[in-house]
C-alpha cells in the first residue's frame, strides 16, 4: 500500500499564486513541475542561492516540531527552576526525568528517595525500604501505585526521618499526569522541618501553659516543666538551678529525668552542686541572661572538659535563663547525647518558656510571703488579742477563730448584737451600726453577755473595714479581748471605794 | 540526516545485482516522510537485500543535493546500475518508481 497523502494547492490567495509562480520559476523539469502540481514536495533548493525553500506543510511542520523542542526545553527549564525535588515516572515507576533540585537532594537526602536518580526505579525503593523506614515506603508505594494506575488524581504522605542534621520531615505529594505519554505520575517533596518544628514548638508552649497553670506549687511547676520539654524535645533530663538572691549563687532545686539508670545517677551527682556567676554553663547563662547550648560534649566551648563534666557527662547541653520582669530567677538546663543548632523559633520558645516559669515562681514565692506575713500578723494579733473575727458586708460573723469565748461555728452567721444574752443598751448599739455604716473603724468598743451563773462577762472589740481590689466594700475584719475580769475588779474597786464614803460620810 | 541502508548480500557476492539508491528529502517534511516509508516498502516487497539506500536531508547538505542536479525533495536518483534515474514526489507513483529502478513488477 503506498502511501498518497493528501495533495495541496498554491491557489487560493494572491499571495500563494506569486509564491507558486515564483517556485515554479526555479525548476525547468516537467517532472518537478507535475510533483509541484500534486502537492507532493516539500522543498525546492534556490540553485543561484543554494537554499531550501520549505513548502508550506513542509514548514508547518518545522515550526510544529520546533515549537516541540521548544515546549520541552521550556517544560525542563520550569522544572529546574523549581527549588523542590521533583520527579517524573512511567508506569512502572522508573524515573524518567529528575529536576536538578532532585539531583541534589537524591545525594545529601537519607531517607526514601535517597540514591534515586533518573532511571531508577522509585516504586522498588519503596518496596525495598528497611527498618524505621518501612512503614513509609510500603504506604508511598501503594499511593503512587494508585496515582499511576488513575485510580486517585493525588496523594499526599508526611514522613519523618533521620539525617546528620537532626530529624527532619518531608511532605510528599505525588499527582497524576494526563494522556497517553509514558509519563503517569510526578513526585514532589517538600521539606516541611521548619513547619513542624514550629508546630512542636507550639504544642511544647501550649503544654508548658497548661503545666504551669495545673501546678499546685513550685516543685510541682518545675518538674512538670522539665518534663514537658524532655518528652516534646526528646531530651534525656533536665535541671533546675535556682538563684539564692541573697548569697548570689545558683543552687541545684529541682530535676526531672528519662528513667535510665546513668540519667538517674547523672541528676544523682547534681544534688547539691552550687554555681557561682560565670562559673560553668549555668553561672554563665545566670551572668549573661543569655542561652547556651553544646551540641555535643566535644564541642570546644572554652570551657575544660572537668569544667563541663558535672554539667553535661559526655553530652550536648541546652542551657537557658528562667527571668520574671527582666529578672533572672533561675537557670534551666537540659542535656541530651546531641542537642540541634537552635534557630530563633526555638530561641524564642526557650524565652517564652522562661519567662512564663519564672513569672510563676515569682508569683508562688510571693504568695508564700504573703501567708507567712498573714501567718505572723495573725500571731502577734493573738498575743495582744484573743481572738480574731471576720464578718460580710451585711456584718455577719464568716470566720471566727476557736479562742473566742462564743466558739468558732455557732455564730457562724449572727451580727455582734445578735449574740446571745448581750447586754447593751439600745443607744449604744445604734450608734456602733452607725459607725458601721459609715464604714469607720472602731476601737475599745465594749459590751457584756450574761452568763448561766447569771453573772456578767465583759468584751471589748476592735474593727475595721475590708475592701477588694477594686474598693468594693466586703465588710470588717477584726479582734477581740475578753476584759471581763478587769471589768469586775473596776467594779469591785468603784463598789469599795463608794463603801468607804458612805463610811466616812 | 544523511542515512545510509546497506544489505547484507550486496557486500556478500558481487555477482548480485545491487541496486544503489539516494533519497534527497526534507526531514520535516510530509511527502518526505511518505517517501520513505513508500521507498521501504518497495525495497522490503521487490529487492530484499539487494539494495543499497542514503537518505540526504537537503536542509543539512543544500551543496550535495546541489551538485548531484537534485531541486526539489523528496527526489530518489537511482546511481547503478546503469541507466541513472530520478523520480520527484513522494513516491506514491509504484510503478513508476519500479521502472526507474529497473524492476519489473
Amino acid at each position: 500500500m503506498q502511501h498518497a497523502g493528501p495533495s495541496y494547492t498554491l491557489s487560493g490567495t494572491e499571495a500563494e499564486r506569486g509564491f507558486k509562480r515564483a517556485i515554479l520559476r526555479l525548476v525547468k523539469g516537467g517532472a518537478e513541475r507535475l510533483a509541484i502540481e500534486a502537492g507532493q514536495i516539500d522543498a525546492i533548493i534556490d540553485p543561484a542561492s543554494g537554499n531550501a525553500i520549505l513548502l508550506p506543510e513542509a514548514q508547518w511542520a518545522l515550526n510544529g516540531r520546533k515549537a516541540e523542542a521548544n515546549s520541552n526545553r521550556f517544560a525542563r527549564a520550569i522544572l529546574d527552576a523549581l527549588c523542590v525535588p521533583i520527579v517524573v515516572l512511567d508506569e512502572t515507576g522508573i524515573v524518567l526525568s529528575a529536576n536538578q533540585t532532585w539531583c541534589v537532594f537524591s545525594v545529601t537526602h537519607s531517607g526514601i528517595g535517597a540514591g534515586v536518580t533518573q532511571g531508577s526505579n522509585y516504586l522498588a525503593t519503596c518496596d525495598n525500604a528497611r527498618g524505621n523506614e518501612q512503614v513509609d515506603g510500603v504506604a508511598i508505594a501503594a499511593g503512587v501505585r494508585q496515582v499511576i494506575g488513575r485510580e486517585r488524581a493525588l496523594f499526599r504522605y508526611d514522613y519523618t526521618c533521620n539525617s546528620a542534621t537532626g530529624q527532619r520531615w518531608f511532605s510528599l505529594c505525588v499527582s497524576s499526569i494526563a494522556g497517553d505519554d509514558a509519563a503517569r505520575a510526578v513526585v514532589l517533596y517538600q521539606d516541611i522541618t521548619e513547619r513542624k518544628r514550629g508546630d512542636l514548638l507550639l504544642g511544647l508552649e501550649n503544654r508548658v501553659l497548661c503545666c504551669l497553670a495545673d501546678a499546685g506549687n513550685a516543685t510541682e511547676a518545675v518538674k512538670s516543666v522539665i518534663r514537658a520539654v524532655c518528652e516534646m524535645q526528646g531530651w534525656k533530663c533536665g535541671r533546675y538551678f535556682s538563684l539564692d538572691q541573697s548569697a548570689g549563687v545558683l543552687r541545684f532545686s529541682e530535676s526531672w529525668g528519662m528513667p535510665l539508670a546513668a540519667v538517674e545517677h547523672f541528676l544523682e551527682e547534681s544534688r547539691g552542686l552550687v554555681f557561682h556567676p560565670g562559673a560553668g554553663l549555668a553561672g554563665r547563662v545566670c551572668q549573661s541572661g543569655q542561652p547556651l547550648w553544646i551540641l555535643d560534649g566535644r564541642q570546644e566551648t572554652g570551657l575544660s572538659p572537668t569544667a563541663l563534666a558535672p554539667e553535661t557527662g559526655e553530652d550536648g547541653a541546652f542551657v537557658f535563663p528562667v527571668t520574671s520582669e527582666g529578672t533572672i530567677v533561675g537557670v534551666l538546663a537540659f542535656s541530651n547525647p546531641t542537642i540541634r543548632e537552635p534557630d530563633d523559633r526555638m530561641l524564642n520558645s526557650v524565652q517564652f518558656i522562661g519567662s512564663r516559669l519564672g513569672r510563676l515562681l515569682q508569683r508562688l514565692e510571693a504568695l508564700d510571703a504573703l501567708r507567712r506575713s498573714e501567718s505572723r500578723f495573725r500571731a502577734l494579733n493573738l498575743l495582744t488579742s484573743d481572738w480574731y473575727w471576720e464578718q460580710d458586708r451585711a456584718f455577719r460573723f464568716t470566720q471566727i477563730n476557736a479562742g473566742s469565748p462564743f466558739g468558732s461555728t455557732d455564730i457562724l452567721g449572727m451580727t455582734h448584737w445578735d449574740l446571745p444574752n448581750v447586754v447593751l443598751a439600745y443607744s449604744n448599739w445604734a450608734e456602733h451600726k452607725s459607725h458601721l455604716d459609715a464604714r469607720w473603724s472602731f476601737h475599745d468598743f465594749e459590751f457584756a453577755t450574761v452568763q448561766a451563773d447569771g453573772r456578767h462577762a465583759y468584751y471589748s472589740i476592735c474593727g475595721q473595714p475590708v475592701y477588694d481590689e477594686v474598693g468594693s466594700f466586703k465588710g470588717y475584719c477584726g479582734t477581740g479581748s475578753d476584759i471581763t475580769e478587769r471589768k469586775r475588779a473596776e467594779v469591785a474597786l468603784r463598789r469599795g471605794t463608794q463603801g468607804d464614803v458612805a463610811s466616812t460620810t | 540526516m544523511a542515512r545510509k541502508k546497506t544489505s547484507r548480500a550486496a557486500s556478500d557476492t558481487a555477482a548480485s545485482t545491487v541496486v544503489v539508491m539516494v533519497l534527497y528529502v526534507t526531514e520535516s517534511g510530509p511527502n518526505s516522510a511518505r517517501a520513505i516509508a513508500n521507498l521501504e516498502a518497495i525495497c522490503e516487497e521487490h529487492l530484499k537485500d539487494r539494495y543499497r539506500l542514503e537518505i540526504i536531508d537537503v536542509l543539512e547538505y543544500p551543496r550535495r543535493a546541489l551538485a548531484d542536479g537534485i531541486v526539489v525533495t523528496p527526489s530518489l536518483a537511482k546511481v547503478s546500475p546503469s541507466p541513472a534515474a530520478t523520480v520527484v514526489g513522494n513516491l506514491s507513483d509504484k510503478i513508476e518508481v519500479l521502472r526507474a529502478l529497473g524492476i519489473r513488477g
